[in-house]
């Protein structure tokens, strides 16, 4: 039992336990599969793709603490990598997948460099430059390539039972990718290295103090991230069989920056349902109504503002006031 | 162990240090006293890497330290503790000693040992975020992060700040207890109690210059002495 002038006001850190992430996984899998009871499949689809991407962003933004609006880049990239290797190279998905993610990685490497020598809005807006290139290619420096406007459409080949033109057999596939992604950056957030960036997000000096190189840590969260991004634009790529430049548009930033949020930057089950949640309003509204995205606006803006640590942190404060409520009664 | 040698500091065109030499032996616990203004945080911050001396020495353990990063002093066994008593408030206690021991590679159940020894309340304390700790508490903590991985020497700057009297005391014990233990320290601290029991050495500070040295453990108990100084 607490006493008064000891620590009161904090929400207590479960330590990493053993068969916690067994649970996570099984919690995830069963609440996509029952969404998707309830939605249409290629929703469903589409869902799982975007949380990978949203998964991405939550690495880099809501652990590191370092806002990209450029972070679609690596996403269109390995979207068009795929589908050109598709087209030109060989119709195997993984292939594919493989080709998009390396590409992916190779220009985080690189870029990398050049973006982490900033930080705060600079980081942010030079992200954008390098998103607003990107996009200019796609849509017209290599249109010999990307066939500009029109988009590539990319024959899909079958791999044994993986066919994506079978929608619950991409949909399973897809929710394993999901689930794999979740995987490896609940391990990666727990470890050392996770540690290490949570820290980097709260104060750089005070890391440096304690004798690490941090721009080493910075680099290799951002090329991780960018090319976890990579990865679903490679899924999107091999399961809609068409990309165009809307894919790397830089708009597509907001709709990853608007799903952390919802969800709660930092939090990996906060980065899937914001990315469930931002799908679901847009989806809908789409729908039911014609001028959907003054509406979407106005919806984020509340919830934003109501939810200002997203759903995880809303829940968090509601089961911190439930256990204080369940002390003073005792 | 530590010798600074003539350095000058600035912020822009305003010198802050004059021409300050000191020494600190091995396992000496060394203070610099001074009122508002003097330049004890400086020279603090200018031996620890934040800021570059635009004249003079620092050596440590005989090798020119001067003008190297953070990162790299804090490799060679060189901790800062800062006066704003910030930790990482996001993560939790556990997690803020880990941090220290990743990177020094000390075994953590140990690390963790040590800063529950010498506060037994973080033993209850420790899967909670360091955020909700009181700022004796972080001070502690930031005391207690610090030695972790053995370093060679502490900066520590004003650990007493703004603290209740009884916690005042709890970091009193730690100090003496590094003391006991020959841990090197060079502390900026205004609370003549504590230095007056604790210091080897001393500093005095007045308008960035070192106007005055005591060494003689008698002389450092007076004070009142001392209390002209500030």
């Amino acid at each position: 039992m607490e006493k008064k002038g000891q620590i009161l006001d904090t929400f207590p850190v479960a330590p990493f336990r053993k068969g916690t992430l067994a649970r996570d996984i099984v919690v995830i899998a069963a609440s996509f599969t029952f969404m998707a009871l309830f939605i249409p499949l290629h929703w469903a689809i589409d869902f799982t793709i975007f949380c990978i991407l949203v998964l991405s962003f939550d690495l880099l933004y809501g652990f590191m603490g370092r806002l990209s609006f450029g972070h679609v880049l690596y996403y269109g990239t390995g979207a068009y990598v795929a589908s050109l290797m598709l087209l030109h190279v060989s119709r195997n998905p993984f292939l594919a997948i493989a080709a998009g993610v390396v590409v992916g990685a190779v220009l985080a490497i690189l870029l990398g460099f050049v973006v982490l020598q900033t930080d705060g809005a600079p980081f942010a807006l030079i992200n954008l430059a390098f998103n607003q290139i990107g996009f200019w290619l796609a849509a017209s420096g290599l249109q010999q390539y990307t066939k500009g406007e029109d988009g590539l459409n990319t024959p899909v080949g079958k791999v044994g039972f993986l066919d994506f033109a079978n929608q619950p057999i991409a949909f399973a596939f897809l929710l394993i990718c999901l689930l794999l992604v979740f995987l490896l950056l609940r391990i990666f957030t727990l470890s050392p290295y996770g540690v290490t960036i949570r820290s980097i997000k709260e104060n750089d000096d005070r890391v440096k103090f304690l004798g690490y190189n941090i721009f080493t840590y910075k680099w290799l969260t951002f090329v991780l991230s960018s090319t976890l991004a990579a990865f679903p634009g490679t899924l999107f790529a091999l399961f809609y069989g068409f990309v165009a430049p809307t894919i790397i548009s830089p708009f597509g930033n907001v709709e990853v920056i608007f799903a952390v949020l919802i969800g709660g930057a930092g939090n990996l089950y906060g980065a899937i349902a914001g990315g469930v949640v931002y799908k679901l309003m847009s989806n809908y509204l789409a729908t039911n109504i014609t001028r959907w995205e003054m509406l979407l606006g106005i919806l984020l803006l509340i919830w934003v503002f109501k939810f200002r640590r997203g759903l995880t942190g809303y829940a968090s404060e509601m089961i911190l006031r439930l256990k204080r409520k369940q002390a003073a009664e005792v | 162990m530590l010798e600074v040698s003539g350095i000058d500091a600035a912020y822009g065109h305003a010198k802050v240090l004059h021409d300050v030499s000191l020494k600190i032996q091995q396992g000496e616990m060394v203070f610099v006293v001074g009122r508002n203004g003097a330049g004890k945080t400086t020279l603090l911050q200018t031996i620890s890497g934040l800021m570059a001396p635009t004249a003079g020495r620092i050596l440590f353990g005989g090798e020119e330290i001067h003008g190297l990063p953070a990162e790299k002093l804090a490799r060679k066994g060189i901790r800062f503790v800062a006066q704003d008593k910030k930790v990482f408030s996001d993560l939790t206690v556990r997690s803020n000693i880990e941090l220290a021991s990743y990177a020094t590679g000390e075994d953590l159940t140990q690390a963790i040992g040590r800063l529950t020894r010498i506060y037994p309340k973080f033993q209850e304390f420790l899967d909670r975020k360091a955020g909700g700790l009181s700022g004796g508490q972080r001070e502690i903590l930031l005391i207690g992060r610090a030695l972790v991985g053995k370093p060679r020497l502490l900066l520590i700057d004003e650990p007493t700040e703004g603290l209740a009297a009884i916690v005042i005391e709890d970091i009193f014990r730690i100090l003496n207890e590094m003391k006991r233990e020959k841990v090197s320290a060079f502390i900026v601290e205004q609370n003549l109690s504590v230095v007056s029991r604790l210091a080897d050495r001393i500093y005095i500070m007045k308008e960035g210059k070192i106007i005055k040295e005591m060494a003689d453990r008698a002389e450092i108990a007076k004070t009142a002495e001392l209390e002209g100084y500030l």
